[in-house]
Order: C-alpha cells, then sequence, then structure tokens
C-alpha cells in the first residue's frame, strides 16, 4: 500500500462520520425543503414533492427577511465585539509577570463551561424589569433613575441579547488569540525595544500582524456559530417584543415546530440560512484567509 | 361555523338536558363520583407491558395518576412531560419520530390541528365516552367537537377575571374597585399620581396562545366586539371594538398615559401572579381565574390574601376556555390508551373523575363536566384562594373563547397568533399605531393560510 492510498484509508473512518453527522443532515435539509413536509408525512415517510414552492413562501415572507436582517446585525455586533475583547483580553492575561493572569485565565474558562439555555436564563433574570439584578446595580449606583426594561423594550432587545452570547462564547476566542499570543517569539519584541519601539509599535507591528491568521479564523467560526444564534433568544426574549429579535434560527424553528408545523417551509428557511453562511465563509476565506496565509 | 356551533350547541343542552333528566330518574345526581360499576371499571382483554403520554407540567398531579393507574390495572405508565410552550413542539418531535404515543394533551388552540393532521382519534364509539359526552360542559362540547366527532376529553377549564389589590386600593383612598373603562384609567392614574404604585396595572402581555391575545380578545369581548364573524369574515377594520379597544389598550403604555407595567410584555399567567403578588401593581387582569392560587397563597406571595377577584365592566361579558387530553393515533393498544386517557381526562376504576377533582381542589382549575362544576369540591376546593361565588358568577357569563375568535377551530389560527403577538407588541411598545397593527393582521391572515 503506497503512502497516499494509506493516508485515504486512515481518513475514510472520519470521512464517514462527518457524512453522517454533518452533510447528511444538510442534504436532507435541502430534500425536504423540495417536498411537502407536515407531521402526517413526517410520520408516514411520504413527501409530496413540491418543488421551489416552500423556498417561495420562504423569500415572500416578510418576517424572514425582518429575521435575516436581525441576524446580521447581531452578527456583526458580536463577531466585532468578540474580537476586540478577545485580543484585548489574551493581551492582559499574556502578562506572565502578574501573578493574577493565571487566576483570570482560569475563571476566563468558566462562561465556556454553561449550558447555552442556562446562560440565557441566567442573564433573563439579570435583565428583569422591576427585580433584575443589572438595574438594581445601576440603580443604586445612581447611574439610572428609572429602571431599563432592556428585553423587553424593542430599542434595547437585540443588544440585549447579545451581551450573554458575547459573554458565553468569548472565551473561546480568548483561548485562540493567548495561544497564538504564545507563539510569537520573544525576540521580536526585543528587537523592537531596542530600535525604540513603545508597547503601541510593537502591537501594531508585531503582535496584530501575528495574530491576524487566528482572527480570520476566529471571524470565520464566530460568524458562523452567530448567524444560528438560538438558546439565548429562547430563553430571554422568544423572538419579542414584536419581531424585535427574531432571527434566523428562530424562524426556521417556529416554522418547523410550531403546528401547522411545516417541516418543509423550516427546512427551506434553514437551507437559506446554511447557504448565507456558505457564501459569507467563501468571501472571508478569498478576502480574509487566503491573503493572510500568503 | 357558528351557526353549526349554535346548532351543536341546541343540540347538546338538549342531549345535557335529557341525560341528567335521566341520571335523575336513575338516582344518580351525584354523578362525579363514586359509580364503581361501568366501562371505566372494566379490564380491556388486551395485554400491554406499558403505557405512556405527552403532556405539559403541572405539580405532580402526573405522577399521581401514574402510580394509581399501576396500582389498579398492573400497568406502568411513563410519561414525557414539558413546558406549556414546549409541549406542542416535543409532541410533534416524538410523533414524526415514529414513537408511540398513547394519549397527550392540547391546548384549544393546537388541538384543530393535531386532529387536521392525524395525531387525534375520535373517541366516540369507545365504551363509556357517551356519558362523558353528556356531562361535558358547553366550553368542552366545543373543543373536542371537530368535523362532527369527538376527540377528547377535558384537561381543564378557565375563565378570565380581573384582580386587584385591597391594600393599594385602601392606600390610594379608593372605595371600590372599577366598574367601568374610565373609572379603570382614573384609579390607575390617581394610584400612579398619589405614588401608590408607579404602574398601577399588569397586564398579561406575554407572547402566547392566549396571554397578549386573550387579554385583547377578553377586552374586545367584553365591549361587545369579536374578531370573526359568524361567516369567517375579519372584524378588525377600520372603527371596530377590536381596534378600538387596542387603541385604548395600547394608551396605558409608555408612549400614552404610562400606567402599564413594563413587564406585562414578557409575563405569562403564572409569572404575572406571581409578579402581582410583590405587591407593586393595583390591578391586574384580565386573565385566568386560577392564579388566584398563586396571589394568594402565602408560600408564594407577601400579598397573599390581599388580591381580590374581580369581573368585567359593563354587562360583565367574558370569555373562557378548555384544554383537552386526546387518544394519540400512534398508541400502543387503543383500549388500554382509551383506559389511560380516562384516568388523566375522565374517569378512574373506581367511577370517579379523579383528575378532575384533584385538579379543582389543589389548583383551583375548573372542570370540563358539569358535575363536577355542579359540585361541593369546586365550593370548598377554590374557597382558599377566592371569592369563590364571585369567580361562579364571572363564569355564567363567560363565553368559549371560538365564539370571540373563531378562527381558534382553523389550522391557521396559529401561525396568525405568532403574527399577532407580534404586531400588537410593536403596537404597545409604540413601534406601530393600533390602525396599523390591525391593518398587518388583516393582510397576516392570508399569510398564514398560506403557511398551513
Amino acid at each position: 500500500m503506497s503512502a497516499g492510498q494509506f493516508a485515504f484509508a486512515m481518513n475514510v473512518p472520519t470521512l464517514l462520520f462527518l457524512g453522517a453527522v454533518l452533510a447528511f443532515p444538510v442534504v436532507y435539509a435541502g430534500y425536504l425543503s423540495l417536498h411537502k413536509v407536515g407531521l402526517a408525512q413526517l410520520r408516514r415517510g411520504e413527501f409530496p414533492f413540491s418543488g421551489w414552492e416552500n423556498y417561495e413562501r420562504v423569500l415572500e415572507d416578510p418576517l424572514f427577511w425582518i429575521a435575516v436582517k436581525n441576524t446580521l446585525i447581531f452578527t456583526a455586533i458580536t463577531v466585532t465585539s468578540e474580537i476586540v475583547l478577545a485580543v484585548a483580553i489574551a493581551l492582559l492575561i499574556n502578562q506572565a509577570g502578574v501573578w493574577t493572569s493565571r487566576i483570570t485565565r482560569f475563571l476566563i474558562l468558566l462562561p465556556y463551561a454553561i449550558p447555552p439555555i442556562c446562560n440565557g436564563l441566567i442573564w433573563s433574570f439579570l435583565y428583569n424589569f422591576q427585580f433584575g439584578f443589572l438595574n438594581r446595580i445601576l440603580f443604586s449606583t445612581g447611574l439610572v433613575h428609572e429602571p431599563v426594561n432592556w428585553a423587553g423594550n424593542p430599542d434595547t432587545a437585540l443588544y440585549a441579547v447579545t451581551v450573554p452570547y458575547i459573554w458565553r462564547t468569548l472565551p473561546f476566542a480568548i483561548i485562540l488569540v493567548h495561544a497564538a499570543l504564545q507563539g510569537i517569539p520573544r525576540e521580536l519584541y526585543e528587537q523592537a525595544a531596542i530600535d525604540g519601539a513603545n508597547a503601541w509599535h510593537r502591537f501594531r507591528q508585531i503582535t496584530l500582524p501575528m495574530l491576524q491568521q487566528i482572527i480570520a479564523i476566529i471571524l470565520i467560526l464566530r460568524t458562523a456559530f452567530a448567524f444560528a444564534v438560538f438558546e439565548e433568544i429562547l430563553a430571554i426574549t422568544q423572538g419579542g417584543p414584536g419581531d424585535s429579535t427574531w432571527v434566523s434560527a428562530w424562524y426556521s424553528y417556529k416554522i418547523s415546530f410550531s403546528p401547522p408545523n411545516n417541516f418543509g417551509m423550516g427546512s427551506a428557511s434553514a437551507f437559506i440560512l446554511a447557504l448565507m453562511i456558505a457564501a459569507i465563509a467563501l468571501v472571508y476565506m478569498r478576502l480574509v484567509y487566503r491573503r493572510v496565509t500568503l | 361555523m357558528n351557526d353549526d356551533f349554535i346548532a351543536k350547541w341546541e343540540l347538546s343542552r338538549r342531549r345535557v338536558l335529557a341525560g341528567a333528566a335521566g341520571l335523575g330518574l336513575a338516582g344518580a345526581s351525584g354523578a362525579a363520583f363514586g359509580q364503581g360499576a361501568g366501562p371505566w371499571a372494566t379490564p380491556p382483554k388486551s395485554k400491554v407491558d406499558r403505557l405512556n403520554f405527552v403532556v405539559w407540567t403541572y405539580g405532580d398531579i402526573y405522577a399521581r395518576i401514574s402510580k394509581q393507574f399501576e396500582t389498579d390495572w398492573g400497568v406502568k405508565v411513563d410519561s414525557t412531560i414539558s413546558s406549556f410552550n414546549d409541549h406542542p413542539t416535543k409532541l410533534a418531535t416524538m410523533y414524526a419520530a415514529g414513537e408511540k404515543i398513547d394519549v397527550s394533551q392540547s391546548s384549544p388552540f393546537s388541538f384543530p390541528n393535531f386532529v387536521n393532521q392525524g395525531l387525534a382519534e375520535p373517541i366516540d364509539d369507545l365504551p363509556g365516552a357517551a356519558d362523558y359526552i353528556k356531562d361535558f360542559t358547553p366550553f368542552t362540547k366545543q373543543v373536542t367537537s371537530i368535523k362532527g366527532k369527538t376527540w377528547g376529553l377535558p384537561y381543564f377549564s378557565a375563565v378570565w377575571v380581573w384582580n386587584y389589590n385591597t391594600e393599594l386600593l385602601e392606600k390610594a383612598k379608593i372605595d371600590k374597585p372599577f366598574a367601568s373603562y374610565e373609572e379603570f384609567i382614573e384609579h390607575c392614574v390617581k394610584a400612579k399620581k398619589d405614588g401608590v404604585a408607579r404602574y398601577p396595572i399588569m397586564w398579561v402581555a406575554g407572547v402566547g396562545l392566549e396571554q397578549l391575545p386573550g387579554t385583547w380578545y377578553q377586552m374586545t369581548w367584553n365591549r361587545g366586539g369579536a374578531f370573526f364573524d359568524k361567516q369567517g369574515n375579519h372584524m378588525l377594520g377600520a372603527g371596530s371594538v377590536a381596534r378600538e379597544t387596542l387603541k385604548w389598550w395600547a394608551n396605558t403604555f409608555e408612549k400614552g398615559l404610562d400606567i402599564a407595567d413594563p413587564e406585562s410584555l414578557k409575563v405569562q399567567f403564572v409569572g404575572s401572579a406571581k409578579a402581582f403578588g410583590a405587591g407593586n401593581n393595583l390591578y391586574r387582569g384580565p386573565n385566568h381565574h386560577y392564579t388566584l392560587n398563586i396571589a394568594n397563597d402565602p408560600a408564594q406571595s407577601p400579598k397573599a390574601g390581599k388580591i381580590k377577584v374581580l369581573g368585567s365592566p359593563g354587562e360583565g361579558k367574558t370569555m373562557g376556555v378548555t384544554h383537552v387530553y386526546f387518544l394519540c393515533s400512534a398508541n400502543r393498544d387503543k383500549e388500554w390508551a382509551w383506559k389511560l386517557l380516562q384516568y388523566l381526562g375522565g374517569k378512574t376504576k373506581d367511577g370517579n373523575y379523579t383528575q378532575a377533582v384533584g385538579l379543582a381542589k389543589d389548583a383551583m382549575l375548573g372542570s370540563g363536566y358539569q358535575s363536577v362544576m355542579a359540585s361541593d369540591v369546586i365550593k370548598t376546593g377554590w374557597a382558599p384562594w377566592g371569592d369563590v361565588p364571585e369567580i361562579l358568577r364571572i363564569w355564567d357569563k363567560a363565553a368559549y373563547i371560538g365564539e370571540v375568535c373563531s378562527s381558534v377551530y382553523q389550522p391557521w389560527h396559529f401561525p396568525w397568533t405568532d403574527q399577532l403577538n407580534i404586531e400588537v407588541q410593536k403596537c404597545l411598545t409604540g413601534q406601530i399605531t393600533a390602525d396599523a397593527c390591525c391593518d398587518n393582521l388583516i393582510k397576516g391572515i392570508a399569510d398564514a393560510k398560506r403557511k398551513v
């Protein structure tokens, strides 16, 4: 057996596994999206072909476009915030001379260990209008004079949901950036210091260029995940007030799992979401990732 | 549809009267209790190892009834229990995945969908079903009768009432609770102005099937309006009672009088009862009557004993609802599934309406059976939490929710309600006007029909 054949054979189990758990559901959703699928059809396993009808219905639905708009806003805010915060925090905890950074490194991982739905519920209590901890702090410190209806006001609800999401997912980005920081040779900083570069110049000319690759990876991964945000929406706002926090995954869920259980239409909307994520990932790959890896 | 309903109701009323007369002749006036020998006591011929039901959570009632079933019949009962809002999803997923489901449960809003999609089986021909049907209340008949058949047994019934906080009423120097909507506004404005309550009214306006929509439905009905006419045409146009009611309602929020608690937009029945029990609001409502068992429970409410029930303004017209248990078409054995269904929504082996009686005593829930509603169980069981004669007076003025909004019988009601929740919340938060909201909902009817 040649080395190539051996490598192929070793990859087959992984390929099969990924095909079963990743590719199959996507392909199946694509299949369902082209058929009339309600509860009765799912039970019987017989799906009448409906062509592009489900896609047409989704694309004609104003609520779908509101959900897409909210998803884009949510993604832009969370991904940008995560990258900025991850770099800042990773730089802080990377200070070997500061003993507290070791404790911080441990504490920072905690939010990542909290199940998303629990995270949503915790923040739902924090945001409570009358009895929430957040309003209590703001009120007692004199920052507000009236309680703020964070999750119940259409002007603030979407932004309110971004905070718990960032809080939960930020550690992932911090870990990646921190790992990348560890890989930057110390000599570069020493030479720069000898040449008279200040902290800002060292960050701008050494750290940031060396982090570009990992930032590109975070950008791709976090964008894909943020596009599919669901748990925080379910736990905190359930899409409300009004449609101010309806996002794409919530739309697919409601269409599929609320009576009349139109799984065909739900699959079509989910498939459109998957295509959007794929398109954005491709753009990132072409415009960002390739450039920084060259 | 309404003609059908009236015809059905007349027929049912005659049947009920005839049934009651028959029972009277047989000397069985206490039909709710202790009729040991009947179809409910006969063991099925077939054998099963176990049975299951899929329901939404309510205390420990399901653990108790499962245990009783196992003791009586030697068959273990598995339960899948989720929250009310998650129940349709859970049931749909299990059904779609091909799992066995013997008995399940539905709100009246999901039920026509479940029937249309083949989840439920009719019960008319099953042993003892006719006796149950005779004892159904009018609400129950309306929920369970679809396409000329009966599709379930009642879980519980409730009517929409108002609550008020006697302590705050006294503090605001108001002699008696409001009797008109003008008085309601006067009281709230006074309570706010005098610093008695920052937000005098806690609405139940959280997203849901009965919560936010129910509040609008009830107030519209009370003012003489409805959402659809007998032919199924909407009644949301310019000048309609529903539209005017929404304008009035939206004006109680921030951009109008600012008397409505902003938390109203998030709370469901139980959550609002708990919040009201904290004592910050003067009025709460209109909402299900049984939440008094939270607001007046010393273990859950600092203001227990100070929360009173109030009927609606004018003639006091209100509405009510009944939720149901049904025999699932994915059952493993129809005879046994029927037996289990009776334990949840009918009689146990001893001939008692065990579950209905327990729910009345433990949870202040109304029954879908006339015999239970007429029994002392209600009078004594509800007494710790509220003024029973007053609630029963309100009950007498209640119409079934399907009369107020007849789309509940339609499969498209559910997606339309999704839109209703969105549009009305946008209206209440000042994003759109009541006119725009109603116009959007009129357009939304066709959209909802396309989603079915």
